[in-house]
């Protein structure tokens, strides 16, 4: 049932891609920035779905449940702030002039600003990797949530389970509705499950002897669900169908399809978050007694920063990780669809708003699973666990709808924005070195496709390994594309800045990024109590500022260009 | 009023570092909220306070005028 819904929502969405399809005018300008048109609602919809992804729902609450309500400070009331004051001084600065010079990607603005074609060659491998990386999180997000919330989905009738259970049960009775599915051999004590079974079943089975259920009883019944297939979608089935569903409505719509499909996606994942915190609220006995119990159990210090949960210096050091949306890729050419400036007045201010919406159920949910499940158990799987335990299979359906509305909502625009970058600036700017010609629209959006097609492939790949956390991965790519900042502010306010101090930063921030990725991968990685981002984009800054003023700087006629005198 | 909202975001910046609560659940707002978390969910608000008086008050006229 849960995942027929999942399966009814990924069929609504393609219909809306098709649907925007035919509204496709046949024009690059429209397949990548759907003709700058769009309004302030998409846009504050688009650009948030975009920012929220598994690192937002998934990771959120499985790190609240491991670190507790210092995530909220961590990442989502930074944000707020942060994120606000990029699209306000970088965003709408950003759109105007790609309006007015008409730029289609990030990579295309620093070429013309910087007047260099080596720094879009640095970059391009640079930006694509941290890219694929943020694709990763989504497709490993997405294969472990619709595996968590889809247990029996397949019977698995060949499969059969045999636990020895210590003492005879007292008065084992099995229902009728179990069929021949479960069985008890009193000659061997051997209790025999055939097929999958849901691990919600427990409470059945309990039910099956006389009340209350002994020790020996429940542990052969936990011993039997451990044991026992789940039946569930496959974690790489999971992954390869909601890239699938992604590329079709990518493909078919490009840029126009993607900002509905985010709008609508960044609806369904508000309100079905608010709903599964509602449903899981009231199943717990309310917000009051879940919180209680909490501070009752042996994971109270979740509702505290203290211990050893974070440091303070971490806390006041992730204020750099959220500067990386103003070096998004994606988010970028977002910025490039607005219809008029003014339209980025509504995702200013209601950005911040939209974050406490989403984040607060996410993290209430993880510190009160910290009373309800083990510790030590997968962080990611906590969301979805609490999920399919609280709730009926109708709203599980619903609500793991609205998670992978979360994480479709940036793989789109993600996925359009690799095609974007390879076809503009590398097939337009360099295919004739390889005999391509003039490239016309159509082929653009052809090689777009092909590019974004095997970077796909490449992350599926990377994800079949089952990579680590969802949130230590998404803070290092984040890392990445903070520690890029300085490239972009100095672009837009310094016009002192030239070429070699971009390639600079962007050299250190390679090289830096490289060097610690395995540290950052592994586990928690600080720096002398600190996030290692701040050092990265000191080093960057650095780099930038004496790159540019070692150098001679830009020519008059770029810095007036960028920077127009008063008089002009 | 720029050099009030500046003033306005560079306090929530401050404010966020919230050390005073750090090792406290309580008190616990609405009976839900640990103190923590609640005073952050208020930053959230406030930020959006904030940028509300940043676009009201000091939107580039250059704008405006670009989308006339």
């Amino acid at each position: 049932m849960t995942f027929g819904i999942i399966l009814g929502y990924i069929a609504l969405l393609l219909f809306l891609g098709i649907f925007a399809a035919r509204l496709l005018k046949k024009s690059s300008g429209d397949y990548f920035l759907a003709s700058r048109s769009i309004g302030s609602f998409m846009l504050l919809m688009s650009i948030f779905g975009t920012t929220m992804t598994a690192f937002a729902l998934v990771g959120s609450t499985g790190r609240a449940f491991e670190k507790g309500i210092g995530v909220y400070g961590l990442m989502a009331s930074w944000s707020g702030i942060i994120h606000s004051a990029c699209f306000f001084l970088i965003g709408a600065r950003v759109w105007e002039l790609g309006k007015k010079h008409g730029y289609v990607t990030q990579l295309s603005f620093f070429r013309d600003r910087y007047r260099s074609d080596l720094l879009p060659l640095l970059l391009f491998p640079v930006i694509v990797g941290f890219v694929i990386i943020y694709i990763l999180m989504g497709v490993v997000g997405s294969g472990r949530v619709i595996e968590a919330l889809t247990p029996e989905t397949f019977a698995e009738q060949d499969a059969r389970t045999e636990v020895v259970v210590s003492a005879p049960p007292t008065n084992l009775t099995i229902p009728a509705s179990w069929g021949d599915r479960l069985s008890f051999d009193a000659g061997t004590n051997t209790l025999t499950l055939k097929g999958s079974i849901h691990p919600k079943r427990r409470g059945e089975l309990f039910g099956m002897v006389d009340r209350p259920p002994a020790p020996t009883w429940k542990k052969a019944v936990g011993e039997l669900i451990n044991k026992a297939p789940r039946g569930a979608v496959p974690y790489a089935a999971g992954m390869g169908l909601i890239c699938l569903v992604v590329l079709i409505y990518v493909f078919l719509g490009g840029m126009r399809a993607t900002a509905w499909a985010n709008t609508f996606q960044t609806l369904v994942f508000m309100v079905m978050g608010v709903v599964a915190f509602l449903v899981i609220t009231g199943k717990l006995g309310g917000a009051t007694a879940a919180t209680e119990k909490l501070l009752a159990s042996d994971a109270a210090e979740r509702a505290t920063r203290g211990g050893d949960q974070i440091h303070k210096l971490q806390f006041l050091t992730y204020c750099f990780i959220p500067l990386s949306v103003a070096m998004f890729p994606h988010l970028f050419q977002h910025w490039l669809t607005a219809k008029r400036a003014s339209n980025f007045k509504l995702t200013v201010v209601a950005h911040p708003l939209c974050i406490a919406i989403t984040w607060v159920p996410c993290i209430l949910l993880g510190i009160w699973a910290a009373a309800e499940l083990p510790a030590g158990r997968d962080p990611n799987s906590v969301l979805g666990v609490m999920v399919a335990k609280h709730s009926t299979e109708v709203l599980s359906g619903l609500i793991g709808a609205g998670i992978l509305a979360a994480i479709m909502s940036s793989m789109d625009s993600q996925f359009l924005c690799l095609g974007s970058l390879f076809t503009n600036d590398i097939v337009v700017r360099y295919g004739r070195h390889f005999g391509l010609g003039e490239v016309n629209d159509r082929t653009k959006v052809i090689f777009g496709r092909v590019f974004v097609f095997l970077a796909v492939a490449v992350t599926l790949l990377i994800g079949l390994s089952n990579p680590g956390g969802v949130f230590p991965m998404g803070v290092w790519c984040f890392t990445g594309f903070a520690s890029l900042f300085p490239v972009v502010f100095a672009a837009i306010y310094w016009k002192r800045a030239n070429k070699w101090g971009a390639m600079a930063s962007v050299v250190t921030v390679a090289a830096l990024w490289l060097w610690f990725l395995d540290d950052a991968l592994t586990g928690e990685f600080l720096i002398a109590d600190m996030m290692p981002v701040t050092f990265l984009l000191a080093a960057s800054s650095v780099a930038m500022v004496a790159g540019s003023l070692l150098t001679p700087p830009p020519p008059p006629d770029l810095q007036e260009k960028f920077f127009p005198s008063k008089k002009a | 009023m720029s050099k009030v909202v500046v003033a306005l975001i560079l306090a929530l910046c401050v404010l966020h570092h919230d050390l005073w609560w750090w090792d406290s659940a309580k008190p616990i707002v609405f009976g839900f909220l640990p103190i923590g978390l609640a005073w952050h969910t208020g930053i959230s608000v406030a930020a959006a306070f904030a940028w509300w008086l940043a676009v009201k008050y000091c939107w580039p006229a250059r704008l405006e005028e670009g989308d006339s």
